[in-house]
């Protein structure tokens, strides 16, 4: 029997993929739960949410400048 | 101009809102307008009551504070010596008004302005002394109150006209709603100003000008909502966190009370002495000057004028300010605008028929905007445009709320009256937002056995802390609160077996 402190992330699955590239470059993930859901530790998910925004941010295009 | 969204957005989801929520309750639901002076009055203790009703002012506009049916049972009573038996009032009503009169006793129990005597068909009711005194007084005149205001008995040598002050009360309001939509150039309000604005949660510190002197303040979600209210609602909902506020400052809240109640029954356009006002209504006297209910020429000055902000207070009448369009600087005509000036198109552009700076700059809360032209703006909803809003905590439902609500009368025709695209996108957008849910808590994992994993399974169901549970592996997510009962629970049952 084992506890982990931590901060449960739920989303798409698509973003969950953004996430995991994420971790690459800095581990913070705690444990991959399923395909919506992620264990992640507290002190990085402000970091990993900066980190996820620019992501998606460059997969949108706008047509005004 | 459009911008195209990531499409891997929950494409199957249909996107619903609620459509029987009305515009009023959506309001209700952000906690404008929700108070009203009449519940404020209900709340108050039986002491600043009557403490109230000893100025004649204050009762007349109590009186015009409450229902028809209830005004009716007060003048019934009010120059009656005696009790009134309950039997007698109930003949005078068919079986249908019965219910209203009933609240309309309640109403006026709470207020201590009624009282009833006995019980069954012996029930009396009984006017309170002091009200009975102070709306005689009111009705018939007489006595040396002073509560109606004392008007001037000199003239003013600068006195000012009506038109004026209907003028210098838009000016003054509008500085307020110009500053919390942050518009070009907005003239930054006194302090004391802001600090209700903060207070009653309409507008909060921004990080971004951490470093200047003094941190801008923005709009809130609330402070939106408060933007699409009518005057009268955004004044008493400002003056009731003015009254609440009132013991904070040691003031006295019947004097507060008081000089409100007063100031409704003020004549406008004439000027008023400021001479006999006890020291907690001239502090008022300023404050107010900075919303505009009160013109004086000097702050020092001896007598005010109150404007249509302040005389129409307590009076259900036409409300205030006609919100006619500035005049452009090229003299164009000041006319009445009509309710309806925007066009939403399905191509996401916006044509806003208004020459008001105020209107515009509400627009610029979430419309990228293009052209300026004297009675129209053209802009476009952008994702930027949106999401700048959103981050602002104006919500999706609201902007659409407001283009609804302003839609020009050409797009009634339409069915439904935005076009579903943009709405659509609105609420995508904001759905973006949040992509990803995150909540702290604890998982616990590798349980001995299925049975183990099972009794805290239900355990933590019924504490209604699961969040999250996977069977095969064996695995339980709890949220922080959950954390330490369901340890206990585990280590209550290890040690058991």
């Amino acid at each position: 029997m084992k506890a982990y402190k931590g901060v449960l992330l739920t989303c798409d699955p698509a973003v969950k993929q953004l996430i995991l590239s994420i971790d690459e470059r800095l581990r913070f993930i705690i444990m991959d739960l399923d395909e919506t859901h992620l264990l992640v530790s507290p002190d990085k998910v402000e970091w990993m949410r900066a980190e996820l925004e620019t992501e998606l941010e460059k997969n949108t295009y706008t047509l005004d400048a | 101009m459009s911008t195209v969204a990531t499409p891997s957005q929950h494409p199957a989801k249909s996107i619903e809102s609620d459509p029987t929520l009305s515009f009023s309750e959506q309001s209700r639901a952000a906690g404008i307008g929700a108070e009203t002076i009449n519940d404020f009055l209900n709340r108050q203790p039986r002491s600043v009551l009557i403490r109230l009703y000893e100025k004649p002012a204050s009762c007349l506009a109590i009186f015009r504070l409450v229902p028809m049916l209830a005004r009716q049972l007060i003048m019934q009573m009010l120059f009656l010596d005696g009790p009134l038996p309950v039997e007698d009032v109930l003949s005078w009503m068919s079986k249908e008004g019965k219910r209203e009169y009933e609240d309309c006793v309640e109403r006026l129990t709470k207020l201590s302005i009624l009282a009833i005597r006995g019980q069954g068909i012996k029930q009396t009711l009984i006017l309170n002394g002091v009200f009975t005194e102070g709306m005689r007084r009111a009705l018939t005149g007489g006595g040396d109150h002073r509560s109606f205001g004392v008007p001037c008995d000199t003239e003013d040598k600068n006195a000012v006209g009506v038109g004026f002050l209907d003028e210098y009360a838009r000016t003054k309001w509008e500085t307020i709603l110009h500053y919390m939509v942050g518009s070009e150039g907005s003239v930054v309000p006194r302090e004391p100003v802001l600090y209700l604005l903060r207070r009653s949660d309409l507008m909060k510190k921004t990080n971004e000008t951490s470093g200047g002197r003094t941190s801008s303040l923005g709009i809130t979600s609330r402070g939106f909502q408060f933007l699409l209210e009518d005057v009268n609602t955004q004044l008493w909902h400002l003056l009731l966190q003015y009254l609440d506020m009132a013991e904070e400052r040691n003031m006295d809240l019947v004097e507060v009370l008081g000089f409100l109640f007063m100031l409704g029954s003020l004549e406008l356009g004439r000027d008023y002495s400021t001479e006999d006002l006890p020291e907690t209504q001239l502090h008022m006297l300023e404050d107010f000057r900075d919303y505009g209910l009160i013109y004086q020429r000097k702050a020092s000055s001896r007598r005010f004028y109150p404007t249509r902000l302040a005389t129409t207070l307590t009076s259900n009448a036409s409300p205030l300010l006609t919100t006619t369009t500035t005049t452009s600087s090229s003299g164009g005509t000041e006319q009445e605008e009509e309710r309806g000036y925007v066009i939403l198109e399905t191509n996401y552009r916006l044509y806003a028929y208004t020459s008001s700076p105020l209107r515009v700059a509400v627009l610029n809360l979430f419309v990228s905007l293009k052209a300026r032209f004297p009675n129209l703006v053209i802009g476009s909803i952008t994702r930027e445009s949106v999401k700048s809003a959103l981050s602002n905590g104006i919500s999706a439902e609201q902007i659409i709320t407001y283009l609804t609500h302003h839609a020009h009368p050409q797009m009634q025709r339409n069915d439904p009256l935005l076009p579903v695209t943009v709405s659509d996108q609105i609420r995508l957008w904001e759905r973006e937002k949040n992509r990803v849910l995150q909540e702290s808590g604890s998982l616990f994992t590798e349980f001995s056995s299925q049975a183990d994993y099972q009794q805290v399974l239900t355990y933590s169901q019924q504490l209604r802390v699961l969040r999250w549970n996977d069977d095969q592996r064996r695995m339980i997510f709890v949220t922080e609160q959950g954390n330490e009962p369901v340890r206990d629970f585990i280590r209550r049952r290890v040690v058991q077996s």
